[in-house]
């Protein structure tokens, strides 16, 4: 496990900033102008989540393990994370500086450790974990050593998470886990996995829940690849069988999993938001639209026009909104629900984008007739529903927005208080 | 006019949907998408001996002599299942070319079409994979007293397991079609397609022997009454995937369980439900009134309004059921082993497959005098 160098820490944002492009520039090479598509150079990709041969996948792991370690080495790996566990322990400015400056230029796309790990479990381990887990877990994972998932869905429990049925039985200083998961991103790659477990049947379903840290490499665990419909195998199964985890594993109190849960989510839908569009915001963007309108001869058509710059005044105020969610984080404010907005935006922006594409692409769309920047829009295309599901779903969102921020009522029927015993899980089954 | 009861018609859906039952389940289907010819030999060749290969066949081709009406039955059927077959490239793209060029020449192939022992398919497009029925780069010459054909075209329906090809080609006395039946000089070539349960492939010619179909400079009209032929049994198909779509999005309403009640007592969920339905019931009225129009039943909307109508609606229902259903079935409805993607996939390409939806918003407005 490396070690962060010792700093002298720059108090203002201008030497921070220096001290990043001084740090970038020596590390990396800056990106091309964005604003310039070459059409038909590079690779004719235009992906979502991926659809790589096992080498491949494994190459582009190693390769963001190899970038987050360089990036923590020079203290730019942990911006925001406390200095006892390896962090900087700067401000999320800081942290956004860094970003922007990154973001010019040409680094190895880390989101198999970041967006789930970093961005999520680690969070949560910082809110709710032991020293002893923090101390574990923590640095390796912003170092790149560790992958970190997160075990929350299950067959029963998808929108309804409160509803987990991963057993975790009390069994001297530590916990027996029985149970299945499901698709759980990332596992196949991880080493850690944050899981939502049932320590009391007898009680209200949201309130007999703990949250473990599960050793995936532990002799019980079992992963199994699942394939999407757009082609790869980025998501799993993971099953449980009587799994041993340390009771110092535990994050948040026993029975209190679901706050520890709240952590998590919340990072979830904040992040989403900061994302931009993701692995899309190339394919999706101004420059790279028009030139592929270009290509198809419809740079002149009214309708497409204007179907271009609604799509594109659409993601620009998205940008906008979120820009500003962020300085209200920094500036001291709480992430609130609002953050449910963005991620339906961002969903919506993607699809929409997609659909235009192929639409642009016209026929070419259906087969492959070796034409570059047409057939390869199918992936894409093929990865959108999933947008409107990971995460919490598009109606899921919505009733966060109108119950917790509007205010409105829930819908009648709730089952908040009925112990989790006596809930009904499958219509079928029961 | 059709010359069938609905009563005739319900038995032939039955026999059908039996057929499928027995030869196009999911495991079939996996099969037929896994196999070289891309479809289930044995579905066709039952398909073949219920007659649902020759409906739309003239009696003097050794044809039941029926129309669009009854097609729609059999193509809502397999387009419930997405049994993968050659049907839309066979029986609806090339056959319509066959009757339509009036050619008695092509009684013979339309016989063995009709008994499901040609397989045949109708090379239009070219490089940018757009319809058109004029100004195509592939030519034809004659070369003492034989037509030899050289030129490319791009994604041909059904192609690489086609015993007959109809190719589209230019001559000196304007856009012309063309009868290949050897495999001398044609080269075919399987493409990777967005829709697995439908088969695309390019084939090049290159001084390949043809025999002229009809007259020279025939092939726009004809290829104008494939497109509207292939609209309506699009569309036909298309209805068929999104009542598909719209059963299973509600089976599953009605069994997932979550927050302690059947997802489908969520408005939101149910509400979802209810415009896919609303969908499908447009998209059906669009699709029954053109097959009706198209065989010339009187007191019905003009048949080319009514198909370009069809394509614009049915494909918007298909996309948006499949779409929707995925929703529904929550992370299960994302993976590769439910079949709800494969609705998904072949709503998008039925959709794009004659130009998409600008080209044929243009074509329904020209169809209106506007
Ligand atoms: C690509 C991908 C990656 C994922 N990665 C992870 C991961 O790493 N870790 C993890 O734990 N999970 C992950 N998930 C799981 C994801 O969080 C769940 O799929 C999601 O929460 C929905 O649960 P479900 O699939 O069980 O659908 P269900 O909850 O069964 O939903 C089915 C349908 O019912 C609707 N519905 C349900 N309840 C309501 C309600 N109250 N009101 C209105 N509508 C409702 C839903 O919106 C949906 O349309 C991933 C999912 C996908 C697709």
């Amino acid at each position: 496990m490396s070690h962060r160098l010792a700093h002298t820490e720059p108090t203002d944002l201008e030497a921070f900033a220096q001290s990043a492009r001084d740090f970038l520039d020596a590390s990396a090479d800056r990106l091309e102008d964005e604003t310039e598509v070459e059409w038909g150079a590079g690779e004719d990709r235009i992906s979502y989540f991926g659809d790589e041969t096992p080498e491949d996948a494994t190459r582009l792991v190693d390769a963001a393990r190899a970038w987050q370690k360089t990036r923590y080495a020079a203290g730019f790996g942990w911006i925001t994370g406390p200095e006892k566990f390896g962090g900087r322990g700067l401000s999320a400015i800081h942290d956004l500086i860094y970003d922007s400056i990154e973001a010019e230029y040409d680094v190895p796309d880390t989101g198999v450790l970041s967006l789930i790990g970093l961005g999520m479990i680690g969070p949560t381990i910082v809110a709710h974990g032991s020293d002893k887990a923090k101390a574990e877990y923590l640095p390796g994972m912003y170092a790149g050593d560790l992958i970190a998932c997160q075990l929350f869905s299950e067959p029963n429990a998808g929108s309804d998470l409160a509803n987990v049925s991963t057993r975790a039985v009390r069994d001297g200083n530590g916990w027996r886990v029985n149970g299945q998961k499901v698709w759980t991103s990332v596992a196949q790659h991880a080493q850690v996995g944050l899981a939502l477990c049932r320590t009391n049947p007898d009680v209200p379903k949201h309130r007999g829940i703990t949250a473990l840290l599960i050793d995936m490499n532990a002799s019980g665990v079992e992963v199994r690849p699942l394939r999407q419909m757009s082609g790869g195998a980025e998501f799993n199964e993971v099953f449980l069988t009587d799994v041993w985890v340390y009771d110092s594993y535990r994050l948040g109190e026993v029975d209190g999993g679901w706050s520890v849960a709240l952590t998590t989510l919340m990072n979830e839908r904040a992040s989403v938001g900061s994302e931009g569009a993701g692995p899309a915001a190339r394919a999706i963007s101004t420059p790279f639209l028009a030139a592929l309108m270009g290509e198809n001869g419809c740079l002149d058509d009214s309708h497409a026009r204007r179907r271009l710059a609604e799509l594109q005044a659409d993601q620009l105020a998205t940008s906008y909104l979120n820009r500003q969610a962020l300085d209200h984080l920094i500036s001291g404010g709480q992430p609130g629900p609002e953050a449910s907005v963005s991620k339906l935006l961002y969903s919506q922006n993607i699809t929409r984008a997609a659909h235009f594409a192929a639409e642009v692409v016209g026929p070419r769309i259906v087969a492959d007739t070796g034409a570059w920047g047409a057939f390869s829009w199918n992936e894409l295309l093929l990865s959108t529903p999933a947008l409107r599901i990971l995460g919490g779903t598009e109606d899921i969102m919505k009733n966060i927005l109108g119950e917790r921020v509007l205010g409105l009522p829930k819908e009648p029927g709730g089952d908040a208080a009925t112990p989790y015993r006596e809930l009904r899980t499958s219509r079928s089954g029961s | 006019m059709t010359g069938t009861t609905v009563p005739e018609r319900e038995d032939l859906r039955r026999s059908v949907r039996d057929l499928l039952d027995r030869f196009g389940d999911d495991v079939a289907r996996q099969d037929a998408i896994g196999s070289e010819s891309g479809h289930s030999t044995r579905l066709w060749s039952a398909l073949a001996e219920v007659g649902a290969l020759s409906l739309t066949v003239p009696e003097a081709a050794g044809g039941a002599g029926y129309g669009a009406v009854e097609q729609r039955v059999v193509l809502e059927e397999l387009g419930r299942t997405l049994a993968p077959t050659p049907f839309l490239g066979t029986v609806v793209q090339a056959a319509t070319a066959l009757v339509a060029s009036g050619d008695p020449a092509a009684h013979p192939h339309l016989e063995r079409i009709a008994s499901g022992a040609t397989l045949a398919a109708l090379a239009v497009t070219e490089g940018d994979g757009r319809w058109r029925t004029a100004h195509f780069s592939t030519r034809a010459e004659l070369d003492g007293g034989t037509w030899r054909l050289t030129g490319a075209k791009d994604l041909v329906v059904d192609g690489a397991v086609a015993d007959l090809l109809v190719v589209a080609a230019a001559t000196e006395s304007g856009p012309s079609l063309f009868l290949v039946t050897s495999s001398e000089a044609v080269e075919r070539k399987e493409l990777r397609t967005l829709d697995l349960t439908r088969r695309i492939a390019s084939v090049a010619f290159d001084g390949t022997p043809a025999e002229l179909l009809g007259s020279p400079g025939d092939a726009p009209a004809v290829l104008d009454r494939v497109l509207d032929a292939t609209m309506v049994a699009l569309a036909a198909e298309q209805v068929g995937a999104a009542r598909a779509c719209l059963d299973a999005s509600v089976a599953y309403a009605k069994d997932r369980v979550q927050f302690g009640r059947q997802i489908g007592s969520f408005q939101a969920v149910k509400h979802r439900c209810a415009d896919m339905f609303a969908k499908v019931q447009l998209a059906s009225a669009a699709a029954q009134e053109a097959a009706h129009s198209a065989d010339r039943e009187p007191d019905r909307a003009p048949a080319d309004v009514a198909a370009a109508v069809a394509h614009s609606v049915c494909s918007e229902a298909a996309m948006f059921t499949a779409t929707e259903n995925i929703h529904v079935h929550g992370g299960i409805g994302f993976t590769w082993e439910h079949p709800a993607h494969l609705y998904f996939r072949r709503a998008k390409s039925s959709q794009m497959l004659l130009g998409g939806p600008a080209a044929n918003a243009e074509r329904l407005l020209a169809r209106l005098g506007v």
